[in-house]
C-alpha cells in the first residue's frame, strides 16, 4: 500500500457464476502504470482474451478511478472503463465525469472493478463498502436512465453513485451508452450494449471510508496555491455561468438563462459544465432535462430543428433510452437519404424519417432503442444498415470512421472545419471518434502559433520536441506551420496523464493543470516519488500498451486508420495553419508523423521493438 | 456558536461537494463527503443544505465554495 490516493483493492465480479472477489492492488503495476486510466488499460490487457465478440460473455469490462479521485483537487472525479466496443470492434476506453460515482467507489474501498461473464437474469451490482451483491434488477429492467437513477436515489438516498443503462443498452443497440448519475455519458461505440449483453442494468455504490493523502502538508501547499490560481482566473465567472456554451455559443445566452434551472458539477469541480433545464413554454412546458452540457441540448438545432424546445425534448428522449445522439442523427439521416435515392422502399420506413421533425425522430428513437420493426436494423448502426440494404448504399453514407459518425467534419454535428489534433484523433485513437481534446491548444478557435509553446509546456511536452511540432520557416523563408500529427502524440500523452490521475478530460477545467504540477500532486497524494519525465514515460507506456492491445485484436493501419474521403472535399476540413482544404498527401504525413513521434513504425503504426524495449513492454 | 455565520444561497449550489470534501478533510483527516458536518442534498433540480449538530461554524466549507453558495461573515461580539 502507498501512503494515500489508492484504496488498495480491485473488485472482481463474475456475473456467470455470481462469484465476487477482491484482490489487493498490485503496487508494482501502479508504479509502472500510474493508476486510473493507465492501470485500467493494464488490467484490461490481462483480463481481455483476444478474438472474442464485444457482446459475448467473454468480453470483460474493466473500470477504474485514479489516485486523485475523491480528493479536493479540482475536477478529479473521472471514471474510466475499457472493453471491446461493438461498433468499432476495437478495445476502447470510455470515460466520464464521475459526478458522485468516482468518489463513492473510492470511499467504498476500491480503485478498480472487473466485470466478467453474463448473468442469467437482469441484475444490478450494489457496492456498499465490503457488502457487494448482485441484486435482481427486474424492478428497473425496461426503465429509462432517469427512472432508474431516480429509483436508486429514492431507495438509497442521494448521493449514491449510479451508473446505469437505459432500454437501448438492454436491447444491445450498437450505439447505446451508459450514464453516470444520469448526466455523464460513458462510452460512445456501444458500452451500454456491452452492459446489456451481460444483463447488467446498473452499478450503484456508496462508501463510508475516506481518501487519504500521503503528504498532507505538501498537499495543502500545492492545492491552496492552485485553487488561488483558479479563483483569480478572469473568465472563471463566465465559465461558471455559461459552461461549454462559452466555447460553443450554439444557444443565445439569454435563452439559456431563461431555461436553466441549475448548473451541475461533478464532485470537486470548481467550474461545473452540466445542466438541468426546464422548458418554459410551448407544448413541452415544464419538461425538465438533465444534460452533460447545454451544447448537447442544442444539437438538434445544429441538425436543422427550428424550435429549440423540440430539440431539448428529443435529447431528453435519447438520453432516457441511453442512445448516443451523434450516431442516432447519423443513422437516421443515412436511412432517409437511402429512401430518397430509391435504395430503400418508402413503405419499409414508416412513418417516414423527417430530419427536423420531433414526432418522427421520437418514434424512431423508440423503435431503435426497443429494436422494433426496422428499428432493429438501425439499432446495429451504419454497419447494420449497409448489411441489410447492400454495399452499394455506402456511397450515400456520411464520413465514417470505424463504422461511427464523427462529431466534427462535413455533415457532422459540430460546426467547425479546422483540422486540429482532436479531429485527427478521431481516426488515430483505436476506440474511434469521440469528443476529447486531450488538453491540446487546437481545441479552441484558431490561435496564432506564437502562443503554442506556452501550451506545450503546460502539457509537459519536452522542449526538444517543440521544433518538430513547430518547424518554423524553411530555407526559402516560408512558414511551415503546425505539425498536427506530432502534436497529437503529446496530446494523447497529456490525456493519459490526466486520465491516469483522475482529472477531468474537458479543456475548460484541465486547462488549469500543468504537467509538472501533476507530477507533484501525484507525489503528494500517493507518496510515490515521481518527476515529470517519469510521469511522461509512464504515459508513453500506457498509450503504447493500449495500441498493442488493439494490435493483438488485429488493428491494422491499412484498414482502420484511414481518413474518410468526405473530409477532403472543398467544403471539408481545412489545414489548421494554412486554412487550405485538407489533402490526402498531407494527411498521410500527419499519420506518419504521429507514429514516428511515438517510436512506432511509420508505415504500419506498429510499435518498434526498440520502443517496446525502452518502455518495458517487451 | 462559532466564529463565523455561514450564509447559504442554495440556488447557486451545483452539487460539487467541495464544502463536504474540505470539512471531512479538516475533521477526520480524510476526504469523504458523507462524513462532513455539512450536507448538500440534491433532489432533481432542488437543493437543500444542512449542517449537523457538531458543526463548529469554522467556515472551511465557505472557503472552498467556488460558486457563491456559501459565504462566511465574522460574528460580532455581543455589546
Amino acid at each position: 500500500m502507498t501512503g494515500g490516493g489508492f484504496a488498495g483493492w480491485v473488485l472482481d465480479v463474475d456475473l456467470t457464476s455470481g462469484r465476487i472477489a477482491k484482490h489487493a492492488l498490485d503496487m508494482s503495476l501502479v508504479e509502472d502504470f500510474i493508476g486510473g486510466f493507465g492501470l485500467t488499460i493494464r488490467l484490461a490487457y490481462d483480463a481481455i482474451r483476444p478474438g472474442f465478440d464485444a457482446l459475448s460473455p467473454d468480453n470483460p469490462i474493466v473500470m477504474g478511478v485514479g489516485p486523485l479521485v475523491g480528493t479536493s483537487l479540482p475536477a478529479t472525479s473521472r471514471v474510466y472503463a475499457v472493453t471491446k466496443l461493438p461498433t468499432s470492434g476495437t478495445i476502447g476506453w470510455c470515460g466520464a465525469g464521475g459526478v458522485t460515482f468516482g468518489y463513492q467507489f473510492k470511499c467504498a474501498g476500491y480503485d478498480h472493478l472487473i466485470i466478467r461473464g453474463r448473468s442469467e437474469k437482469p441484475v444490478y451490482l450494489r457496492i456498499m463498502d465490503d457488502r457487494v451483491e448482485l441484486v435482481d434488477a427486474r424492478s428497473c429492467w425496461g426503465r429509462s436512465i432517469d427512472e432508474t437513477s431516480e429509483a436508486f436515489w429514492k431507495e438509497m438516498g442521494w448521493p449514491t453513485g449510479v451508473l446505469a443503462i437505459g432500454q437501448a443498452g438492454e436491447c444491445q443497440v450498437a450505439f447505446a451508452m451508459a450514464y453516470i448519475d444520469r448526466i455523464a455519458t460513458l462510452g460512445r461505440g456501444g458500452f451500454g450494449a456491452v452492459m446489456g449483453a451481460k444483463n447488467l442494468k446498473a452499478i450503484v455504490v456508496q462508501g463510508t471510508g475516506g481518501v487519504r493523502v500521503a503528504d498532507r502538508k505538501k498537499y495543502r501547499e500545492l492545492s491552496e496555491s492552485f485553487l488561488r490560481t483558479i479563483r483569480d482566473y478572469p473568465y472563471l465567472k463566465e465559465w461558471q455561468d455559461l459552461g461549454l456554451l462559452k466555447s460553443f455559443p450554439v444557444m443565445p445566452a439569454e435563452q439559456y438563462h431563461r431555461i436553466r434551472k441549475r448548473r451541475l458539477a461533478c464532485v470537486s469541480c470548481p467550474v461545473g459544465c452540466k445542466d438541468a433545464v426546464e422548458i418554459p413554454d410551448g407544448p413541452h412546458q415544464g419538461l425538465v432535462a438533465y444534460s452533460s452540457s447545454a451544447v448537447n441540448l442544442s444539437t438538434p438545432v445544429l441538425y436543422g430543428f427550428q424550435d429549440y424546445r423540440d430539440g431539448i425534448r428529443l435529447i431528453a428522449t435519447l438520453d432516457g433510452y441511453g442512445l448516443d445522439m451523434f450516431e442516432f442523427f447519423g443513422v437516421t439521416r443515412f436511412v432517409k437519404t437511402l429512401v430518397d435515392n430509391g435504395l430503400i422502399p418508402l413503405e419499409r420506413v414508416q412513418p417516414p424519417i423527417v430530419n427536423d421533425s420531433l414526432a418522427s425522430l421520437e418514434t424512431w428513437a423508440e423503435r431503435i432503442a426497443l429494436r422494433e420493426g426496422l428499428g432493429d436494423i438501425l439499432a446495429d448502426g451504419f454497419r447494420g444498415v449497409v448489411r441489410e440494404f447492400g454495399p452499394e448504399t455506402v456511397q450515400f453514407a456520411p464520413a465514417l470512421v470505424k463504422w461511427m459518425h464523427p462529431y466534427a467534419g462535413p455533415g457532422a454535428a459540430l460546426p467547425w472545419d479546422m483540422f486540429g489534433t482532436m479531429e485527427l484523433g478521431q481516426v488515430l485513437d483505436p476506440r474511434g471518434p469521440h469528443v476529447g481534446a486531450g488538453g491540446s491548444p487546437t481545441y479552441f478557435a484558431k490561435r496564432p502559433l506564437e502562443v503554442f509553446p506556452k501550451h506545450f509546456r503546460r502539457m509537459g511536452i519536452p522542449e526538444a520536441a517543440f521544433a518538430r511540432i513547430l518547424p518554423g520557416r524553411d530555407a526559402s523563408g516560408r512558414e511551415q506551420g503546425l505539425r498536427i500529427g506530432r502534436l497529437l502524440k503529446y496530446s494523447h500523452n497529456w490525456f493519459t496523464i490526466l486520465g491516469s490521475l483522475g482529472i477531468c478530460a474537458r479543456g475548460q477545467v484541465n486547462r488549469f493543470y500543468h504537467a509538472d504540477l501533476c507530477a507533484r500532486l501525484y507525489e503528494a497524494v500517493t507518496g510515490i516519488a515521481i518527476d515529470l519525465p517519469g510521469l511522461r514515460k509512464r504515459a508513453d507506456r500506457i498509450w503504447t500498451l493500449y495500441r498493442m492491445v488493439n494490435i493483438r485484436e488485429g488493428l491494422q493501419r491499412s484498414q482502420a486508420e484511414i481518413l474518410p474521403d468526405q473530409w477532403f472535399v472543398a467544403s471539408g476540413f481545412k489545414d489548421y495553419f494554412t486554412e487550405e482544404p485538407l489533402d490526402i498527401e498531407s494527411s498521410e504525413r500527419m499519420i506518419e508523423d504521429y507514429y514516428q513521434e511515438w517510436g512506432w513504425e511509420p508505415k504500419t503504426g506498429v510499435p518498434s521493438a526498440e520502443t517496446l524495449n525502452d518502455l518495458g513492454l517487451k | 456558536m462559532g466564529k463565523y455565520e455561514i450564509l447559504v444561497d442554495e440556488m447557486r449550489c451545483t452539487g460539487c461537494l467541495r464544502c463536504q470534501l474540505a470539512c471531512s478533510d479538516l475533521y477526520i483527516k480524510a476526504f469523504n463527503p458523507g462524513r462532513a458536518r455539512i450536507r448538500v442534498v440534491m433532489s432533481g433540480v432542488d437543493c437543500r443544505i444542512e449542517f449537523t449538530d457538531d458543526c463548529t461554524e469554522c467556515g472551511v466549507c465557505a472557503d472552498h465554495c467556488f460558486f457563491g453558495t456559501l459565504q462566511k461573515t465574522e460574528r460580532r461580539a455581543a455589546p
